[in-house]
């Protein structure tokens, strides 16, 4: 990713509901959140981060669409134009044969064009390494994370310690 | 507000339609040129297995709730366990019809014709004697009325258990919630038997020559379907009304969903059906199927619009599911298109039997296509089931005090 060198001031919370009156309490003293990493997704937490709901499910419609109208249109050109055959004495164009092809290659297409998107748009793919800010935040720590350019590291620091954070550090990434 | 009052005008106003589906009905009765009274009959029978069959599917879902471990629904149980409560009127209704068998009163069901199973006779059809060990007067009506008590003895049961918890619970060590639990373990596979069985004595020996063994799923898929949007406009009314201030778009959002998936499952079985019979092309199975494409295209095609393609583009988003608006559309829709599906399935094979398999070519009001006397028939029944309904919710409180899962409930969150 393009921000590289980014200094961090982060703490780690046993629990959740520290972590969430400490979001809150950073949210009312104006203190930018950089991030907050948790080892499962926590109720209530995306509406006090403010962010916004995904888009990656219209990219889902779109690829699905994509794939009824690959699967359908492509079987009715196989099966029309370019080699008709009778199967079972049905017609060429067997829509209800159809059917279950088209199904499936919706699926295929908004699963896979999602996950690609995905991978895309969080940067993630073969080879790409990925830095942690603590190992712990996969298991059992709750870490809340300030960018150390857009808020004072002294007051992030200060408000990380009035809410309870078991651990205070700073790296740079 | 914890405890719903009935209030009059509501009371005057569904006695209104009720009153409303009794002239519709008579209305059916004498303006039907035909013998037996098909018209009447099948309205009658139509109406009566589609509000049954909401009822019970409150009274199933309920126990899979249960059995389950859910607790979202907690909070709003008392809606299901006064709707599972209808069956007592649907075994009546239901029972009128099986009379009627024995009464000669109406000929619905080909197999009840006399002489079917008499080789003298010249009405004998060895296609319907080999199936008259289940298709016969005594099944309808004596082990139908059995198989519905039982339901409606779970149906009491789970909810007199739920009742007595609120009364004694919170002290007793969940002994209220374990007995639930049992009760609601034995119900599901005997539910999920039995109301094949019924679904093949009400609904498909109608088309007596025909079967299909995806037909029970997809009936009963229907009236699940039919029976959560109906859940979803009367828990809109009564918030609207200021009841069940606990119940949040939370709550909703989940009924939409289940409204959604099984929309897709009943077009799952729907479809799973209609291809397997189209692909195999056996003339006895095609017959029902060609039927209703090619006098019945409205029917055909707009119960797939109005159950799959509506619900499915419309509850696809996030957003449709939280607001009410879009749910009382899609709610109505749907509700209204299950019925329409129950119209399709019923009336073809009535129309056969009445017209001694001669069919029609053309459009005819009440059988082709619902008439306003048919909408009044189903608005009357509504009105009946939204009495019965309203009349069991206003004895208890709306509050399952001490569910053990209602604290989940009331924080049930999406």
């Amino acid at each position: 990713m393009s921000d590289k060198n980014k200094s961090i001031v982060y703490g780690l919370y046993n629990d959740e509901t520290e972590l969430l009156s400490a979001v809150k309490a950073a949210n009312s003293a104006h203190l930018t959140i950089m991030d907050v990493f948790t080892p499962f997704p926590i109720h209530g937490l995306d509406p006090l981060l403010g962010l916004q709901e995904s888009r990656l499910h219209i990219g889902g419609f779109i690829y699905g669409l994509l794939g009824t109208l690959t699967a359908f249109l492509g079987m009715t050109w196989i099966f029309t134009k370019d080699w008709p055959q009778i199967y079972g004495g049905k017609p060429h164009w067997a829509v209800p044969a159809f059917i279950p092809i088209t199904f499936e290659l919706t699926v295929l297409f908004a699963s896979i064009g999602m996950v690609v998107t995905f991978y895309i748009i969080n940067g993630l793919g073969p080879g790409v390494v990925n830095p942690c800010i603590d190992p712990r935040i996969t298991d059992d720590k709750f870490c809340l994370a300030f960018d150390a350019h857009e808020v004072d590291p002294i007051q992030a620091e200060n408000l990380l310690r009035s809410t309870g954070a078991a651990e205070i550090n700073s790296k740079t990434l | 507000m914890n405890d719903y009052t009935f209030p009059s005008k509501v009371r005057t106003f569904l006695l209104g339609g009720i009153g409303l589906g009794f002239l519709c009905l008579a209305l059916t009765f004498f303006m039907d040129g035909l013998d037996h009274h098909p018209r009447f009959w099948s309205n009658f029978l139509h109406n009566s297995v589609f509000f049954t069959g909401i009822s019970l599917m409150a009274t199933f879902f309920i126990a899979v709730c249960i059995t389950a471990w859910a607790g979202w629904y907690t909070v709003f149980k008392r809606v299901w366990e006064a709707f599972s409560q209808f069956l007592m009127v649907g075994l009546v209704l239901m029972l009128i019809v099986g009379i009627g068998i024995y009464a000669n009163w109406h000929h619905l069901y080909h197999w009840a014709a006399e002489g079917i199973t008499d080789t003298a006779s010249e009405n004998f059809d060895s296609i319907l004697a080999g199936k008259s060990g289940f298709l016969n007067p005594t099944w309808y009506v004596i082990i139908g009325s059995i198989i519905v008590l039982v339901w409606i003895f779970f149906a009491y049961k789970l909810r007199s258990l739920s009742l007595a918890e609120d009364e004694f619970g919170g002290n007793d060590n969940f002994s209220h919630h374990r007995s639930m639990r049992k009760w609601a373990a034995g119900f599901l596979p005997i539910v999920g038997f039995s109301s094949a069985a019924m679904i093949w004595l009400w609904v498909m020996s109608i088309d007596s020559h025909w079967y299909s063994t995806l037909y029970a799923w997809y009936c009963a898929a229907s009236w699940f379907v039919a029976m959560i949007a109906l859940t979803i406009l009367v828990m809109i009314y009564l918030k609207s009304q200021g009841y069940f201030a606990n119940v949040s778009n939370d709550h909703f959002h989940d009924l939409g969903k289940f409204m959604f998936a099984f929309s897709i499952f009943w077009t799952y079985l729907w479809f799973s059906q209609y291809m397997l019979i189209w692909y195999a092309n056996v003339g006895e199975e095609t017959v029902y199927f060609k039927t209703r494409i090619d006098h019945y295209p409205v029917l055909f095609y707009g119960n797939l619009i109005l159950n799959f393609v509506m619900p499915f583009l419309v509850l696809m988003r996030n957003d449709t599911k939280r607001k009410f608006g879009t749910l009382i559309f899609v709610s109505i829709v749907v509700f209204f298109g299950h019925w329409w599906d129950y119209f399709l399935m019923i009336k073809p094979g009535v129309l056969e039997s009445a017209t001694h398999g001669h069919g029609i070519g053309e459009y005819t009001v009440g059988y082709t296509l619902p008439g306003l006397l048919e909408i009044g028939t189903m608005l009357g029944f509504l009105s009946l089931f939204l009495f019965v309904f309203f009349t069991i919710l206003s004895r208890k409180s709306l509050l399952a005090k001490n569910d053990p899962y209602l604290a989940e409930s009331l924080h049930h969150h999406v």
